[in-house]
This record gives structure tokens, C-alpha cells and sequence, in this order.
């Protein structure tokens, strides 16, 4: 078929639709909640992901080489990290069970407004996620070390079925 | 609750350039991966995972180190219009990884399908290149394995002292060893045995027709005894063992035939039935013949004596005559049981055989001569003088004579002749006739004592069988062949043996009887 519009029009209209976005009146509007709700399933199926991971990694038994059991521990840090970020989107900025004020610029002070007690408390934990995703990298790193170092010429597969 | 920030803070900065640090780091071993083995579909799996982790760890990350200093700086504005850009790509990428890691356990079949498919087509590969390599050494190897078998199994089809026939189904000789030619009498510069027929050597079309039958249900006979057609016309008694090859698909079915000559085995099985029963029939003989030789002898001598008191005129003198006559014919038969069951040994004459011949057809000539019946002789020169015992032979020699005269009848044609080669160490003697032949039946029983076929009175079947012990005791042997209405011929084969061989003495009297 041949082409009505040249390449470099069509690269400025794309462009243009995504730093001028206007409403567009023939399609559905997307309200401010769709960002948070399309970031809490992101970290949803990551979970799920990070969860079919593991149990393929153990069905194939693949788990009894150093470098993918060691994947296998960066998977489940990962689950952990999501389980902790989705958990503070959803106090934060969800269910608003929490309001943070500034008093000084190293101290805060966390008001409930909603939810269990000691929810101040949980939230403060929640919020240092990096302990979490971390070491998940770490394990990562280390996992693809090892596979790099046991199979140095070729495949990554053992005793797999 | 006032909390201090600092915790927070610092996690959450030091934690972000950690995620960048370690995402690039993964990045650049997948990288290496990649780089050793770009087909492999793992590493590019794991590549594409730290692509998109790499770019959430410096999306999320560089948002937060930005926005700790931003805040900082007072400039939470700026944020706030960063902020959902952040956020965004944070959740691609989320998307992204998340995405890519659902397919682990399908790439990773593809991955293990194609690792099956490249071991497979790296020993083919390696096989291909040996056989490459190596060519013509294999070639050259299954080649001499190929003849050095070829040469033993043809050596053991050439010098097989059976036949070894391969045939089609239908019975089309396809080859035959020399052995089988032999057999056959088809060795030689002769027309040879492959292409013709199978039914062009067995006797008998049912015959061949049941063994093809039989072979064709159940895929082989065993030792089957079958008469053979030899080129020449006579018979042959042979055991035949057969399977049945069907090959490869495709190929036509052949039959593999084993085939042994027993012509000679079942002709000594039957001389030696033969023999047992003359000599079962030699010691009844004996004893009737002693036991009646007496009181003919008894009766003979008082009919002589009352002959010679009577008139030669008178009825009872001719009465007595026609008695003595009566015992002498009962005395001549017993005569010649005693004869055939006597088991002594030939006296030993030097004589020459054609002229004994000659004796006994002088004898006969008058007969001959009045039934106008023609006698030709063809007599070797060069067969030797014979230790014989020349009464024993000349009786031979008469009953043969006689009974072919008997056959012949009027204006027959009686052959007398002898064969020797220097060299040989037998003699062979013929009288032939064209009389009106044996009947096949009878062939079997024609030495057997008492078998005649001359009306009663007219012979007592004790001849041939008298004859038949006279040549078996001179170590010799007696045949006969005979066509129904064309003449029969009787073969007598005698050994020449040298001075110092002298029968019944150094390896003894060859008694048939026993």
C-alpha cells in the first residue's frame, strides 16, 4: 500500500499526542485513580510471575544448579518487595489510611486516618522497600555469576526433564 | 507519630543506586552471555529480564534520588510533574518483566528442543564427516568382508557333495551347484541346469506338485524322499530339504533347495534285504531238500530195480518208466535247492569267459537254430584269462541263455557281449534279448527264489536265484533292465582279480546267503 504520510510527520504526531495530551472526546477518559490501579496490578502480575518462576524453577529441577537457586531466592525477594510496595501504594494512596506532614526536613510525623492500629508503624516499615529489592538484585547478580561460571561455553541447562 | 526521616531517606537513596549499580551488573554478565552464545535462547531470556529491570531500577530509582533532592531543594512542583512519567515507566517495565518471565518454562522447551535438535545434528554432522573422511576405507573394508563371505559361501555351494538348488516359487531353476549338475548329468560343456524347470528332473509331477504345496504352507520340507530323473532316463532315489526365503519386501519369494543322492544307499539296503532273505530261504532249502533227497533216492532205486525184472513191452514197465522219469525231475529240483542253499566256494579255474560263453550257446544252438533265433556275439579281446569256477558260470551263463531264448520266442535276436579296458578291474558281461520284456512289478522280485513266470511245471523259479548266488560268490553282482515289450538285459559284472587274489582264500568266499 503506498504511503500518504511521510515517516517524519508521523514520528512529530506521535510525539505530540503524548507530550500535549488533550481530551479526546471519541474515546473513554482516563481518570487520576487509573495510574495507581494500573501500577498495583503491574506489581500483582509481577507477584504471579515471580511465583510461576519458582515453581518452574523447581519442577525442572533446575533449582539444583548454584546459579538458578539462586534465582530462585531473587524471585522470592521480589515477591516480597511487591507484596511490600503494593501494600504501601494501597495504605498510602488507596485506602488513605495514613497522611504524612513534614516537620523538619528529617523528621515526619505519620497521622492515621483509617485502619488497624499500629498502622503508623507498618507504614514506616513499608517504606524501606530497598531492604527488600536489594537483596533481590543481589541474588540476581549472583545467581547469573554463578551460571556464567559453571557453564562458561555453553548452555545453561543440568538435569532438567 | 514523628518518626525520623532519616532511615527512610537513607534506604531508600542508597537503595536506589545499589538497584542501579547491581541491575547494570546484571546486565553486563547477560550481556557476556549473549555474546558467548548468541543462539542460545536462555541467556537471551535472561537478557531481555535485566533489560527490563535495568530500566525499571533507573526509572524508579533516579525518580527517587531525584525527588529526595528535589524536596530537599524545595522544588516539589518540579516533582509533582515528573512524577507520573516515574511512575509509568516503573509499571512498564513491571509489565515488561513480568511478561517476559511467564514464558520461562515455554522458552525453556524451545531452548531444550533446540539443544535436542543440535546434538542430533551434530552427530549426524560428525557421523557425515567420518563417513566423509573414511569413505573409502569402509567402502574398501566392507568390501573384502563382503567378498571373503561371498568366497566362503560359494566355496561351500562348489565343492558340496549334495545338490544345492535355488529355485523361484513356481519352480524355475535359478542355480545349481556342480554337484547337483553331476547328479543329474548335466555337468560339463552341456546344456546346463539354470532357466529350465524344476518338473524336468522330478520324476513325478504330483510329487513336485505336493512338495511346492507343502513348502508354500508351511515355508520348508525335511528330508522328504524324492525320485530324481536323471538325463539319461533312469530313476534316482534322493532326500530333499527345502525352505522357503521371502526376502526383503518386494522381492520375489525363492526356495533353497538341499537334495541328496540315496540311489546307492537304498540299493544296499535292498541288496541286503535281498540277501537276508535268500538266506532265510537258503536254510529252509536246505533242510527240505536233505529231507526229500532220501527217500526220492529210495524210490528211485527200487523203480530201477523192479524196471530191470520187467518186459520192456508191458504196461508196467512202462508205468515204472514214467515213475523213475517223475523222480528224476523231483530229484533235479532238489538238486538245484541244494545247489542254491549250498554255501561252498567256487572251485578256482583259469578260463576265459568268452569261451565258456561260447560252450554254452553252442549248447543252445540247435534249439536257437530251429526257432529261428539269431545269437550275436561281441566279445571284447582284451578281457583276461578269470580264476571262475567254470561250472558255476557256465550254469549262470545257461539259465541266462535259456531264459532268454524263452522270451524271445520265434525269429528273436539274442546279444551276447563282453566289455574290458585295460586297466579295469572288472569284466562286464551282457546278454541281451528282445524278448517281451518284465513287467516293472516283477523286477523287484525277479532273484527272489521260487518267483517264476512260467506256468507251473514249466520252471521252479530257483535260476535266476541259483544264478545270483554263483556271481554274488565270485564277488561279482548281477543287474537286469528290462522294458515291457522291447527285451531285457542282464548284467553281470565280475571282478578280475590278480593270481595271488584268489577267490575264498586271502579275504575269503563273499557269501550272499549270509
Amino acid at each position: 500500500m503506498r504511503r500518504f504520510i511521510p515517516r517524519q510527520f508521523q514520528i512529530l504526531w506521535f510525539a505530540g499526542i503524548f507530550a500535549a495530551p488533550v481530551p479526546a472526546l471519541a474515546t473513554q477518559a482516563h481518570a487520576a485513580p487509573e495510574g495507581i490501579i494500573g501500577h498495583q496490578i503491574a506489581h500483582a502480575v509481577f507477584i504471579v510471575s515471580m511465583t510461576i518462576l519458582i515453581y518452574w524453577l523447581r519442577e525442572r529441577r533446575l533449582v539444583e544448579q548454584p546459579g538458578w537457586k539462586h534465582i530462585q531466592y531473587a524471585a522470592f525477594f521480589f515477591i516480597l518487595w511487591n507484596l511490600d510496595a503494593f501494600f504501601a501504594h494501597l495504605i498510602e494512596e488507596q485506602l488513605i489510611w495514613v497522611e504524612v506532614e513534614n516537620i523538619d526536613f528529617w523528621r515526619r510525623r505519620i497521622v492515621a486516618r483509617g485502619g488497624p492500629d499500629g498502622i503508623e508503624s507498618i507504614y514506616y516499615l513499608l517504606k524501606m522497600d530497598h531492604l527488600l529489592c536489594v537483596p533481590a538484585m543481589l541474588f540476581l547478580y549472583s545467581g547469573l555469576r554463578r551460571l556464567q561460571k559453571t557453564m562458561p561455553s555453553e548452555s545453561p541447562e543440568g538435569k532438567s526433564r | 507519630m514523628s518518626v525520623s526521616f532519616f532511615p527512610i531517606w537513607f534506604v531508600d537513596v542508597f537503595g536506589s543506586v545499589l538497584m542501579i549499580v547491581l541491575s547494570i551488573a546484571c546486565l553486563r554478565i547477560t550481556l557476556q552471555l549473549r555474546r558467548r552464545n548468541e543462539s542460545n535462547l536462555i541467556w537471551a531470556y535472561l537478557l531481555w529480564v535485566c533489560l527490563g529491570l535495568t530500566g525499571f531500577a533507573v526509572s524508579r530509582s533516579a525518580g527517587h534520588i531525584l525527588k529526595q533532592f528535589l524536596v530537599a531543594a524545595d522544588q516539589a512542583a518540579v516533582w509533582g510533574r515528573i512524577r507520573p512519567y516515574s511512575g509509568a515507566v516503573n509499571t512498564v517495565m513491571f509489565m515488561v518483566v513480568a511478561s517476559i518471565t511467564l514464558f520461562f518454562e515455554r522458552t525453556w522447551k524451545i531452548y531444550q528442543e533446540i539443544l535436542r535438535d543440535r546434538q542430533a545434528l551434530q552427530s549426524t554432522h560428525a557421523e557425515l564427516i567420518y563417513l566423509n573422511q573414511n569413505l573409502e576405507d569402509l567402502i574398501r573394508e566392507r568390501t573384502q568382508e563382503l567378498t571373503a563371505s561371498e568366497q566362503k559361501y560359494r566355496r561351500i555351494f562348489e565343492v558340496s557333495r549334495d545338490m544345492i538348488l535355488v529355485a523361484t516359487a513356481d519352480g524355475t531353476i535359478l542355480d545349481v551347484n556342480p554337484a547337483g549338475e553331476a547328479m543329474l548329468g548335466y555337468s560339463g560343456k552341456g546344456p546346463s541346469l539354470a532357466g529350465r524347470p524344476m518338473k524336468s528332473f522330478v520324476a513325478s509331477s504330483e510329487e513336485l506338485k505336493a512338495m511346492q504345496e507343502t513348502i508354500e504352507r508351511d515355508g520348508f520340507i525335511a528330508n522328504r524322499e524324492v525320485e530324481l530323473k536323471h538325463r539319461d532316463g533312469r530313476k534316482i532315489r534322493s532326500l530333499v530339504s527345502a525352505s522357503l526365503d521371502t526376502g526383503r519386501a518386494g522381492t520375489q519369494p525363492i526356495v533353497h533347495f538341499l537334495v541328496r543322492d540315496i540311489e546307492q544307499l537304498r540299493q544296499i539296503e535292498e541288496q541286503i534285504t535281498q540277501a537276508d532273505k535268500l538266506a532265510s530261504i537258503g536254510e529252509l532249502s536246505a533242510g527240505i531238500a536233505h529231507e526229500i533227497n532220501n527217500p526220492l533216492g529210495v524210490i528211485l532205486g527200487y523203480t530201477q530195480l523192479l524196471i530191470r525184472h520187467e518186459d520192456n513191452a508191458s504196461e508196467k514197465y512202462q508205468d515204472l518208466k514214467t515213475i523213475e522219469k517223475h523222480v528224476r525231475s523231483c530229484k533235479a529240483i532238489v538238486g538245484d535247492l541244494l545247489h542254491f542253499a549250498r554255501t561252498s566256494a567256487p572251485q578256482e579255474d583259469r578260463i576265459k569267459i568268452d569261451a565258456a560263453i561260447d560252450d554254452v550257446l553252442d549248447f543252445v544252438r540247435q534249439h536257437a537254430d530251429a526257432d529261428q533265433i539269431e545269437i550275436f556275439r561281441d566279445y571284447s579281446p582284451s578281457v583276461p584269462e578269470m580264476l571262475l569256477d567254470e561250472k558255476k558260470i557256465k550254469q549262470v551263463f545257461m539259465n541266462l541263455v535259456m531264459n532268454a531264448l524263452h522270451a524271445v520266442g520265434a525269429q528273436g535276436r539274442i546279444a551276447v557281449s563282453t566289455e574290458y579296458e585295460h586297466g579295469d578291474t572288472r569284466v562286464v558281461i551282457r546278454i541281451a534279448d528282445n524278448g517281451y520284456g518284465i513287467d516293472e512289478a516283477d523286477l523287484a522280485k525277479i532273484f527272489d527264489p521260487f518267483f517264476t513266470t512260467k506256468p507251473t511245471g514249466e520252471g521252479t523259479g530257483l535260476g535266476l536265484s541259483v544264478s545270483y548266488g554263483i556271481i554274488k560268490n565270485h564277488g561279482g553282482d548281477i543287474a537286469v533292465e528290462s522294458e515291457k515289450g522291447a527285451g531285457t538285459t542282464f548284467t553281470i559284472t565280475l571282478p578280475v582279480l590278480p593270481p595271488e587274489n584268489e577267490p575264498g582264500k586271502d579275504h575269503g568266499t563273499i557269501d550272499p546267503y549270509r
